[in-house]
This record gives C-alpha cells, sequence and structure tokens, in this order.
C-alpha cells in the first residue's frame, strides 16, 4: 500500500482519476470523508490541513446533492482528479429526482449572495457551500446535466497554496524580533 | 444508522449562586446522519435552564463536525446569551478551528485551548 501512495504521489503526469457511486443516505458519509482524507494525505502533495479541509469540502457538496439532488433510494456520484503537482478536482453529480432539486443558475445565485463579505447566514442550514466549499477552492460551478440533476465541480490549485503558506510563514517571521535566514 | 458521537453534559461549581455552569463534551463525528438528534440535548438543556447559563463546550475529542452544526451552534448562542448566559468552546482540535475560523464563529463565540481558562474566562467575564 505504501508503495502504491508513494508512486501515486511521485507520479508527475498522469492524472488520476477514482469515481465512487454512493446510495443517497448520509450514513455512508463517513467513509467518504475517511477516504477523502488518505487520499490527499497518501496520493497528493497537498498538507494535513488541506487533506481536513478537502474532506470538509466533499462531505458538503455530497450533503447538499443528497438533500437536493437525489431521492431517497437512488445515488450520487462522485468523482476524485488528481492533477499531480497542480490540482485536485472533485465533481459531484446527483439524478435530479430530490423534493428540493434547484437549477444550477438557482445555485449559483445563492451561493453568490451567501458568500458576500459581510453576509449574515441566520438559520441552521446553508453555510456549507458559501462558508466552506467557496472559500477552500479556486473554482466553484453548477451546471445542469442534461439528463437531470446537477454536476458541481470544484478545483483547488496547488500554486496557490504554497503562496498562502509562504505568506503566513512571513507573516509569523514577522511577528519575531529575529530573521531566521 | 448514523456515525457514532456522544454528548455528555457535566455539572461544575458555580462563583455565583445564580449562575448555572456545564460542561458539554462532544466526542466523535458530527454529520448529517446524528446531528439532528445530538442537538436536542442542547435544547433541553436550555429550556431546562432558561436564565445565566454558562457552557462550556470541550471538543478535545470532537473529530468532525459539518456546516450544520455550526449553524446549530450558532443558534444554541444565540438562545443562551440573549438570556444572561455565555457559551465558550475548549481543547479544539486543529482541523475544528480551521473550520470554525472559516465560517467565522470565532468572531462570536471565544475559544480556549483549556478548560481551565474556559472555566477562567466564564467566571470573570471582563477578562
Amino acid at each position: 500500500m505504501n508503495d502504491i501512495a508513494t508512486a501515486l504521489k511521485d507520479n508527475k503526469k498522469e492524472p488520476i482519476k477514482i469515481t465512487i457511486t454512493l446510495p443517497t443516505h448520509a450514513y455512508f458519509m463517513s467513509g467518504i470523508r475517511d477516504f477523502t482524507l488518505s487520499l490527499i494525505r497518501n496520493s497528493s502533495n497537498f498538507s494535513e490541513q488541506w487533506a481536513y479541509r478537502f474532506q470538509s469540502v466533499v462531505d458538503e457538496l455530497c450533503n447538499n446533492a443528497i438533500e437536493h439532488g437525489s431521492k431517497p433510494g437512488e445515488e450520487i456520484k462522485i468523482t476524485f482528479i488528481n492533477h499531480p503537482q497542480d490540482s485536485i478536482e472533485i465533481i459531484v453529480e446527483d439524478s435530479g429526482t430530490g423534493e428540493k432539486q434547484m437549477k444550477a443558475t438557482e445555485i449559483q445565485k445563492l451561493v453568490d449572495e451567501r458568500s458576500k463579505e459581510g453576509a449574515v447566514i441566520h438559520e441552521i442550514r446553508g453555510r456549507g457551500l458559501p462558508k466552506i466549499v467557496k472559500e477552500w477552492t479556486d473554482e466553484l460551478t453548477f451546471t445542469d446535466k442534461p439528463g437531470g440533476g446537477i454536476m458541481v465541480r470544484v478545483k483547488k490549485y496547488l500554486d496557490d497554496v504554497k503562496t498562502q503558506e509562504l505568506k503566513q510563514g512571513l507573516s509569523l517571521a514577522g511577528d519575531q524580533t529575529h530573521i531566521v535566514i | 444508522m448514523a456515525t457514532p458521537a456522544t454528548v455528555t453534559i457535566e455539572d461544575i461549581e458555580s462563583s455565583s449562586p445564580d449562575m448555572t455552569v456545564k460542561i458539554v463534551k462532544f466526542t466523535g463525528q458530527l454529520d448529517e446522519s446524528n446531528v439532528d438528534e445530538k442537538a436536542q440535548a442542547i435544547y433541553d438543556l436550555i429550556e431546562k435552564v432558561p436564565r445565566n447559563l454558562n457552557l462550556i463546550f470541550d471538543f478535545s475529542e470532537l473529530e468532525y463536525m459539518n456546516s450544520k452544526s455550526i449553524g446549530y451552534l450558532t443558534d444554541w448562542y444565540g438562545k443562551v446569551y440573549e438570556n444572561g448566559g455565555k457559551i465558550v468552546i475548549a481543547q479544539t482540535r486543529p482541523n475544528i478551528l480551521d473550520i470554525l475560523q472559516v465560517v467565522g464563529l470565532t468572531q462570536l463565540i471565544k475559544t480556549f485551548p483549556t478548560i481551565d481558562e474556559a472555566k477562567f474566562a466564564i467566571s470573570h467575564p471582563a477578562s
């Protein structure tokens, strides 16, 4: 297993794509979160902090698909694409049969409104996509699928993460009285 | 079928007779499969102690919380605060603190590295 993980991590070129289909029940999300954590830790160059962040991103996307997209007894599909040394892409698709189904433009509008600076959410729900998924990804798009349902795609670039971590490091160094070279 | 999680409530001595202080310990993972049921224990507590309820949430063994559990946390804080009480959080793991920060909850609810520091903050509100 360690050899496979090392090989995946050292892979310089080919994207690695993994697709999982699961029934629309929140019980299965614990396993998907474990899988996400393990996948990011073992086969990407993202840090431990980002492994946990992707865990939340995937959980929120899937919960949204289960609540709005696919009725009980149906399925949702999750695709992970690791672009080595570049980015992680995650796609979650529902079947379009959920009771609270929304169109891609409606979800996009809701996320845009709720993620505006100073926007306050008073309800118990409604923080997942605008406050967690949007904050922790570089690209977030919603697309209506031709046969019904929605496809949500997110992408996070490794370069952006490294830049952020470098900035944080410089900021911390700025608090010190000595510069460590 | 639900993800394992527990909520345990413990009474602790209060510095003032008209103030109730409790430690609420969360363990496991709060997610879509269990959070509605677990949240009810806190609503029951708020109903039972309507005034001056002070809660220290011990997150030392909380491994995961989703956006809905953060929504509940915000709602409990509002209900407790408007009735003269307070909620603080102690011993949070880095991934949980990260998620509380990204949704802006740490601007509303104070977090402390230890239970003792949280107890001190509850009993010395001006500090």
